[in-house]
């Protein structure tokens, strides 16, 4: 009798074994585990989905585009526009609007898309464009650094004016940021029903956190998708997304975690998006520590950096190199190689021998009797990227000490001036002058260390008040490539936004943003 | 009896309140501020430092920031006394609201979980014990070793690659179906068997050893029966390992929940500490003391109700 | 019978964890490569000659990390544990020892409140606060962790407190102290030390789960739980990664378990029958 009993755990046991020896499988074998991870896909191919699903590490928590990011997920679902936008090539292109027009330095004329309207069918005239704008900025935090130096007005029915508090500003660059959804103002924003956008889907159901679903919006001013539904799914687990789209449940996952890329790359089911966005990996040091003051340290630092090793081993190949912070964006990409054209161990030795740092008998830089030690704060996915920073470094004879944790202990080492070093990727997209600014002068937002150097500031008083564009580039590398030499940051790749999309959806369009670019009118099914 | 309900529940209270203010002291001291966060990170534009600095004093005044931590705490419990866990920073919900629609869910996956804990662990559980000593026990504690030595995070992800991608018959998604309910409940099961199984079978042996169960053997009564009388003394023992592995389902089952996208109350408090939520991370907390506590007191309950004359020793002797 | 397999269980753990202890503090002499070395040329390799189990995504000898991983987490986590028993015994005794008094029941009380407590919550809270590191993480640990043997001691010490002896001893006069140390105590110790031998698995995986929630160990050197975390990226093209230490976890937790079991064995004089 109790033989018989034991039948039943030993089933378990056999289930529990076989799942994983099935799940050791592909492994082991790459590419033929194609084969039997491909059947759900294959199944559903003989019929074209209806519904197009979009697995995401969070999705809004709000139906209100002026809570804090909820503007970001509606604009990239395809339900909330802008008047601008950027273009894959980082241009500024209009979407509501119809044409900009600067009329003089601080003053523009902006015409509306004459058939533009929101889903209930309301003409977006400019009134309705000022209302929600003047709603954003009444609401919405995030929208004040885009909109503080602009006021807005309606001349007619289709034509807004701008005037700008300060001269040469870009005004439809800033109306270009998600933060700047054109929504109807007079709705209200607490039910599905209720809301009101102009985008070409309209929400119809919605939990927040977990799922977002819509429908083609009937009413759409432009070209109509044909995707008829669309979700968008919140699965926090980066994994568990790429399963996701694997399993055939999803058809787009976001934001893939570079670690992930073989185990993509080895899945056939899948394509992959690596855009680099635009912005710059950048080490910031902290200029009020002694070991920091003397430029030839930091220059040593820059050159002892093998990027290239760096991009393989902690972005897995999905980069490139970028030695001077600007070049990230694609408008700046001529200064990509600039001033650290390759790694030089050699020279960042002698450097650091002429600053008095030498190598004492254990292979460890030492100046009147103290190592040269750096304490690196990462976080987030930085983690890999600083613990290969940290063995490059110890290769110069540096004791790279790297500690990685929530942001916030980043921000309160900031506040307290106690810190050597960190990594943070800031934007490079914007004006130049803003940007520069921000990073560079002695009052920036970006600049940490402290940097204030007299050259560069000039320079930069320069370029804001330069008018012409071409002059304003011109400057703009020549700060970028003066700060490098300095070196109070090191630059060092754009940071890859990894996207794993179902090899049967067709129209996916690689954007340097691709947070705000997911859905477009031509995505659509089809059968590989 | 009355008398000793309402010291219980006074107990109860005050549990609650000591952890309140624990947990309140703990959020509010972690470092980082809320309101910069609700700003947006500062690397995507740069702010004109003073705009920052005004804008950020607005929302801390409106997040309710700015006053002394005393006063901060005096007005939260103010608002639980009126029953209210206060406004989501990140969302603008109530926070009653946002638990109540992921509470269910929880329960859910940790009442599954532990009627499948406790099924595999009593039946291999007895079993093991009976034939303690032959090959079929030597194998069952091998695999409570090897199952108790491998992250739940491995096991979760290996039976979504088998069951979800391989297989295609369990779906990732993020809500919260029956459909998707056996195999997050199943792999916690399975993580908690083996601790039953050991306690199920250290008592049980205990009691087999007994000299009543070896006089019952002598006189000839089957071995099935003795079992069954035997195992009314296990029960106390697995019952209190049960309120435990309930509580930590509830309270602990952020990896689990989060391998299979489960949207429980795991997934909110991470979210609550990515976002610094307090409202959200201080009723999160508060609601699973409390579920806890309320949990220990039905464990009692029961105690005093299969036993009223029950001896401590009984309740607190859990063998491991 | 029975108690020949009690020793031998016992035997072979003791056994099983000299020969571990054993390769993990001679690493730097079984396996003189550097494990924080890193090779471009050599990333994710399958388990081979030159590597027996493999390489990582930075190309580093995976058994060689295991090794050099091993002293870190025994260590750390032998050390959480014995602050976690010698706390918990110390305050269970007491409570036991003066069963009911104010003492007891405050005790209790905060027991609940950290049986009560998301204890991930809490692990998180104070990573946050101090900065994630192993020792940080420990730290939480045992807050909580202590807990489970306190509750053990007191219902030992209650149990023994009532016995015979106990009360010889208090007739001729002995103080307390020394009816705690000399009587009640070394009572508890065993069923401590066992439950103690089971805890250690348990402690080496949460230290995984919350290396898998991004609280683990710094980078770069190696600790057990935050390389099987590390590894989970990898699962499906190079689940080599995640032998190393899971090979490693499951022995070692294998050694111990059967080091509680012999020792349960010897002092459980019940489980000498059995029927079948």
């Amino acid at each position: 009798m109790h033989r018989k009993r034991m039948i039943w755990p030993m089933l378990v046991l056999l289930v529990l074994i076989l799942g994983a020896c099935s799940g050791n499988q592909p492994v082991t074998e790459g590419k033929d585990s194609a084969a039997p991870t491909n059947e759900p896909a294959s199944q559903t191919d003989s019929k074209i989905p209806e519904e197009l699903v979009i697995a995401d590490q969070e999705i809004a928590a709000a139906l209100d585009p002026v809570q804090p990011l909820t503007s970001s997920y509606l604009v990239a679902i395809g339900a909330g526009e802008t008047l601008f936008k950027a273009d894959p090539e980082g241009r500024i292109q209009p979407v509501l609007a119809d044409s900009a027009e600067a009329v003089d330095a601080t003053t523009w004329e902006i015409r509306l898309k004459p058939d533009a309207q929101f889903w209930s069918g309301k003409k977006l005239d400019a009134e309705s464009v000022v209302a929600s704008l003047e709603r954003s900025r009444e609401l919405d935090k995030q929208i004040t650094p885009y909109i503080q130096d602009l006021t807005f007005s309606a001349i007619d029915e289709s034509t807004l004016q701008v005037k700008t508090a300060r001269a040469n500003m870009d005004v439809p660059l800033n109306l270009s940021s998600y933060q700047t959804l054109i929504h109807n103002a007079e709705a209200s924003y607490d039910s599905v029903e209720h809301m009101d956008l102009t985008g070409m889907y309209a929400v119809t159901a919605f939990e927040p956190q977990k799922r977002m679903e819509l429908a083609i919006n009937e009413n759409y001013w432009g070209q109509k998708p044909t995707v008829p539904r669309v979700v968008h799914e919140q699965i926090s687990d980066e994994q568990t997304r790429m399963l996701s789209v694997f399993s055939g449940n999803s058809h787009i996952a976001q934001k893939m975690p570079v670690s992930a890329i073989s185990q993509l790359q080895a899945e056939e089911a899948v394509t992959l998006s690596t855009t680099p966005a635009s912005n710059t990996q950048t080490v910031y040091l902290n200029l009020n520590r002694p070991k920091f003051q003397d430029a030839k340290v930091r220059q040593a630092l820059a050159w002892s950096v093998n990027r290239e090793e760096l991009i393989v081993q902690a972005a897995e190949g999905q980069s490139f190199p970028v030695t001077t912070w600007l070049s990230s964006n694609p408008a700046f990409a001529e200064a990509r190689n600039a001033v650290y054209a390759r790694y030089d161990l050699e020279r960042a030795g002698q450097l650091l021998d002429e600053a008095g740092w030498v190598l004492d008998g254990s292979g460890i830089r030492m100046k009147d009797g103290e190592p040269l030690n750096i304490k690196l704060m990462t976080w987030g996915g930085d983690r890999a990227l600083g613990e290969t920073l940290q063995y490059q470094w110890a290769r110069l004879g540096i004791q790279a000490e790297v500690q990685h944790g929530d942001y916030s202990l980043i921000e309160t080492a900031r506040e307290s001036g106690e810190w050597d070093a960190f990594i943070e990727a800031w934007s490079t997209f914007g004006e130049p002058f803003t940007l520069l600014s921000g990073q560079y002068a002695p009052t920036g937002g970006g600049n940490y260390g402290g940097f204030d150097d007299a050259k560069t500031n000039e320079l930069l008083q320069q370029l804001s008040e330069a008018s012409d564009e071409a002059s304003r580039h011109a400057l703009a590398l020549e700060v970028n490539a003066h700060v490098a030499e300095q070196a109070p940051v090191i630059s060092l790749y754009p940071r890859s936004q990894i996207t794993a999309i179902s090899r049967n959806l067709e129209g996916f369009v690689d954007h340097f943003r691709p947070f705000e670019n997911l859905v477009n009118e031509n995505l659509k099914f089809v059968s590989p | 009896m009355g008398r000793r309900l309402l010291v219980a529940v006074l107990q109860m209270l005050m549990t609650v309140f000591v952890a309140s203010l624990v947990l309140f002291a703990l959020i509010r001291l972690a470092p980082g501020d809320p309101a910069k966060l609700l700003i947006g990170r500062t690397m995507d534009i740069a702010w004109d430092a003073a705009a920052y600095e005004s804008t950020l004093n607005e929302l801390r005044q409106e997040m309710g920031l700015n006053g002394s931590l005393f006063s901060q705490y005096a007005s939260w419990i103010g608002s639980l006394l009126q029953l209210d866990l206060g406004t989501s920073f990140y969302t603008d919900r109530s926070v009653a609201a946002e638990i109540g629609e992921r509470l269910p869910s929880t329960f859910l996956l940790a009442g599954t979980a532990l009627i499948i804990q406790m099924a595999i662990g009593l039946f291999i559980g007895i079993l093991s014990a009976v034939h303690s000593g032959t090959w079929f026990d030597t194998v069952v504690r091998l695999l409570c070793v090897g199952l108790a030595s491998v992250p739940g995070f491995v096991i979760g992800l290996v039976l979504l690659l088998a069951l979800a991608v391989q297989m295609g018959f369990y779906e990732i998604s993020s809500q919260a179906t029956l459909s998707r309910l056996w195999l997050p409940a199943l792999t916690m099961g399975l993580l908690g068997a083996p601790q039953v199984i050991r306690v199920v079978r250290a008592n049980l042996l205990g009691e087999l050893g007994q000299v009543y169960i070896q006089s019952a053997l002598s006189r000839g009564l089957s071995s099935t029966r003795v079992v069954w009388h035997a195992m009314r003394n296990v029960l106390l023992p697995t019952i209190t390992l049960t309120g435990l592995s309930f509580t930590s389902y509830i309270s602990g089952a952020v990896v689990i929940e989060s391998i299979f996208a489960w949207p429980g109350l795991g997934e909110y408090a991470l979210n609550g500490i990515l976002h610094k939520d307090y409202p959200a991370l201080q009723g999160y907390a508060l609601v699973m003391v409390l579920s806890v506590v309320v949990i220990h007191l039905m464990v009692e309950a029961l105690y005093v109700w299969l036993d009223p004359r029950m001896t401590r020793r009984k309740k607190e002797a859990v063998h491991e | 019978m029975n108690s020949r397999r009690a020793s031998c269980a016992l035997g072979f753990g003791v056994a099983l964890l000299a020969l571990l202890a054993g390769s993990v503090f001679t690493a730097s002499w079984l396996s003189p490569d550097d494990p924080l070395a890193m090779n471009v040329g050599a990333r994710l390799q399958q388990p081979g000659m030159e590597h027996w189990l493999g390489t990582d995504r930075f190309g580093r000898d995976i058994l060689t990390r295991t090794l050099h991983g091993g002293q870190t987490t025994l260590i750390s986590c032998g050390l959480a544990l014995l602050s976690a028993v010698l706390i918990g015994m110390l305050l269970g005794a007491l409570a036991g020892m003066f069963h009911g008094s104010v003492f007891d029941i405050v005790l209790m009380r905060i027991i609940d409140v950290l049986l009560a407590f998301p204890f991930m919550v809490f692990a998180m809270v104070i990573a946050a606060l101090f900065g994630t590191s192993l020792f940080h993480l420990l730290f939480a640990v045992v807050v909580v962790w202590w807990v489970s043997f306190a509750r053990l001691t007191r219902s030992l010490v209650f149990q023994a407190k009532n016995s015979t002896a106990v009360d010889a001893a208090r007739v001729l006069g002995t103080s307390n102290t020394v009816i705690l140390f000399r009587e009640l105590l070394p009572q508890a110790l065993g069923p401590v030390l066992v439950l103690a031998t089971f805890e250690l698995g348990n402690l080496i995986l949460a230290i995984a789960a919350l290396s898998f929630l991004g609280l683990g160990s710094q980078p770069p050197s190696p600790e057990w739980g935050s390389m099987l975390a590390d590894g989970r990226a990898h699962f499906m093209t190079a689940p080599h990664v995640l032998l190393g230490p899971a090979l490693w976890i499951i022995l070692t937790v294998l050694a111990f378990n059967c080091i509680g079991e012999g020792l349960r064995d010897r002092m459980d004089p019940y489980e000498k029958a059995r029927i079948g």
